[in-house]
């Protein structure tokens, strides 16, 4: 994989001013989005990873502060860029689609209006926008355009609305889409649908895609490369086959292990414990006090990125050669092989 | 929206036969005396009370009672503060000061509380919005008579700047304004503040929104998006305030009235009160309801104009 970097996320802190002190929701993480590919950000619930996209689209609430790190995107450090360069990159460069289509459009708004709305105050006349709008409807698979344009978001299910959303992001033709848990809110039969309009889109427009999810499940069909994010760092990042086959990382493991497998009678492995208080981080590796396979060192210093081929990184001491070697759990083995067998497919 | 609307006038009409018969019931049930007036002999009074049927029975009174109203627009006679007068034309007589009033605390209320909402809300956590904040907790909390007998004391009794009571013969329109003054503001503290207190909360929560998020996102700049999207849809539920507001107005203006002077129907509604002028406290409170009443189908129409979720629902 030789594509052309277009998104460069280097070293990435990004905190919180609360009451209680301040939250470090993203502490050093770096990747990169190449050129048509789609990579996938996945942890649980305040791992910082929508904190991430937000930075990336710099739309950070007020309280919060980018620390450290540099967002580089054609020449422009995001992280620093003034508000009116933003301007130019949001919708236009970049694209959000966010999690809730329930409360992210705006309930008294006509769908067409939102979606032409930046085209028109960027200087497109208003039929010329209609058309426009009229074609990303069909885009994303809204039936019947001509006459919904006109109708309101509470008008359209859920689904509906998701599609929508997607359109207002594509309105601006950006090159990188983040979608931020965009089938979360949604039932499962129309998550399938909006993860394939995704994967459409991406392939008819050329899109780089960020894919933030919790879901490991959804991002089988997505990614190309997978990011592991826990406590604000990436613990373990590497290609979809990588990451699923040959998962390194403790927190991957357990990631794995938790989700629901019809082919066996195994009881579903839940992660014990809750994500630490990220006001005082725990010293060491954040996993550790979760981790089963945590050893003493653990608990003492973080643990350095451990390389394991060209593309597969992993934060655990349990790679370091003075460490006992420590296997996967047995189940999770069984289930890897049995993938394999049925040809990588999870 | 026409059925919407229909629906509306309709369950005002219904409201105001309710209101009808309440005030009927509650008033001619208390205790009375038409006449205590010694210069008129026992004949005539029969007479008199013979020709309003006070006779017959209630429920009788009560279909002579909309008879007249709905058939004649008779509302009967006055028979203590102005006797033998029509109470539709006292009424009349006494509308335009209080419309006046009413009128002028609504125009300067709505905007001003909404600037001062916004302002609020924009400049969250600002020394800005604690002084509006404490203000408002103020304005809310102190009666309107309050505020306009500290008026009247400083800016007519120590420094006298306006004058104290209502001028009722001004020599121009200008001199009856600004005789006007002091009671319009009295009125507006309350409802300015009211709208300011909604409007911030309601503004400080859209703003924080999702779809604001997204309307960033779109690419729109922070105050295009806070125009488009937050401002106008902060409006909705403050239209629905101003239903309460137009009847506190119209509430504190029966004191203010009285406080100032003013020729109109708040002192009116009290005086008949107290004397005691039955036929006339029914067609005032009627009168009152029947404003507040309209205030509510202009807000409910508007409401369906601003918010498509009420528009369409409605027209299922």
């Amino acid at each position: 994989m030789a594509q052309e970097t277009i998104l460069n996320v280097r070293d990435l802190r990004v905190s919180f001013r609360a009451y209680g002190g301040t939250v470090q929701a993203v502490r050093g993480i770096s990747f990169d989005l190449r050129r048509g590919e789609t990579v996938a950000i996945v942890g649980e619930s305040g791992s910082g990873k929508s904190v991430t996209s937000k930075a990336i689209m710099g739309i950070l609430p007020s309280n919060a502060s980018v620390d450290a790190g540099t967002i580089m995107y054609d020449g422009v450090d995001l992280a620093h860029a003034p508000e009116n360069v933003m301007h130019d990159i949001r919708g236009k460069r970049i694209g959000l689609v966010f999690q809730d289509p329930l409360s992210s459009l705006n309930p008294i708004m006509k769908v067409g209006k939102q979606i032409t709305e930046v085209l028109t105050r960027k200087g497109m006349d208003r039929k010329q926008a209609r058309a426009k709008a009229l074609q990303l409807m069909k885009d994303v698979g809204i039936p019947e355009a001509e006459r919904r344009i006109n109708q309101y978001p509470f008008q359209f299910s859920g689904g509906m609305r998701q599609r929508i959303v997607i359109a207002i992001a594509l309105a601006g033709d950006p090159e990188i889409m983040i979608c931020d848990e965009p089938t979360t809110a949604l039932d499962v039969t129309v998550q399938a649908k909006i993860l394939e309009l995704i994967n459409a889109l991406k392939a008819e427009r050329s899109l780089s895609v960020i894919f933030i999810t919790h879901d490991l499940g959804v991002v089988a069909q997505m990614a190309d490369r997978i990011c592991v994010m826990y406590a604000g760092k990436i613990v373990e990042m590497g290609t979809a086959e990588e990451i699923f086959l040959q998962p390194a990382h403790p927190y991957t493991w357990a990631l794995l292990s938790s989700m629901p497998d019809l082919d066996t009678r195994d009881r579903l492995a839940a992660i014990p414990g809750a994500p630490p208080n990220m006001i005082h981080p725990p010293k060491g590796d954040a996993f550790a006090p979760r981790n089963p396979y945590a050893l003493n060192i653990d608990f003492e210093e973080e643990p350095p990125v451990f390389r394991l081929s060209e593309t597969h990184y992993a934060a655990t001491w349990l790679l370091h050669p003075k460490a006992a070697k420590v296997d996967m759990p047995e189940s999770l083995a069984r289930r890897i092989q049995r993938m394999k067998e049925a040809g990588g497919r999870a | 929206m026409l059925k919407y609307i229909l629906g509306r006038i309709g369950a005002m009409l219904l409201t105001i036969f309710l209101v009808m018969t309440l005030s009927f019931w509650i008033i001619r049930l208390m205790p009375m005396t038409i006449f205590e007036n010694p210069e008129v002999s026992p004949e005539v009074q029969y007479k008199l009370e013979e020709r309003m049927h006070l006779h017959e029975p209630k429920i009788v009174q009560y279909y002579y009672f909309l008879e007249g109203i709905i058939l004649k627009g008779d509302f009967g006679t006055s028979v203590k503060l102005r006797p033998g007068m029509d109470v539709f034309d006292i009424i009349m007589v006494r509308i335009q000061p209080t419309m006046v009033l009413n009128f002028f605390s609504l125009l300067v209320s709505i905007p001003l509380g909404i600037l001062a909402g916004t302002v609020a809300a924009l400049r969250r956590n600002t020394w800005l919005d604690h002084v509006i904040s404490f203000a408002i907790v103020i304005f809310i909390s102190v009666p309107s008579f309050v505020f306009a007998s500290l008026l009247q004391y400083c800016l007519t009794f120590l420094w006298p700047v306006f004058p104290t009571l209502y001028n009722a013969q001004a020599p121009n329109v200008w001199q009856a304004f600004r005789s006007m003054i002091l009671p319009i503001t009295a009125l507006s503290l309350g409802p300015i503040a009211t709208i300011a207190r909604y409007l911030r909360g309601e503004l400080i929560e859209t703003l924080s929104s999702e779809y604001m998020l997204l309307a960033r996102t779109k690419g729109l700049t922070q105050n295009e998006a806070t125009w488009s999207h937050a401002f106008r849809n902060s409006m909705v539920p403050i239209a629905n305030t101003i239903i309460p507001m137009i009847t506190g107005i119209m509430g504190g203006s029966l004191v203010i009235e009285k406080l100032f002077s003013v020729p109109g129907e708040g002192g009116l509604l009290v005086d008949s009160i107290m004397a005691g002028d039955h036929f006339l406290t029914v067609a005032l409170l009627i009168f009152y309801s029947l404003i507040s009443l309209i205030t509510i189908l202009v807000v409910d129409i508007s409401y369906g104009i601003i918010d498509p979720r009420i528009r369409i629902g409605g027209g299922k």
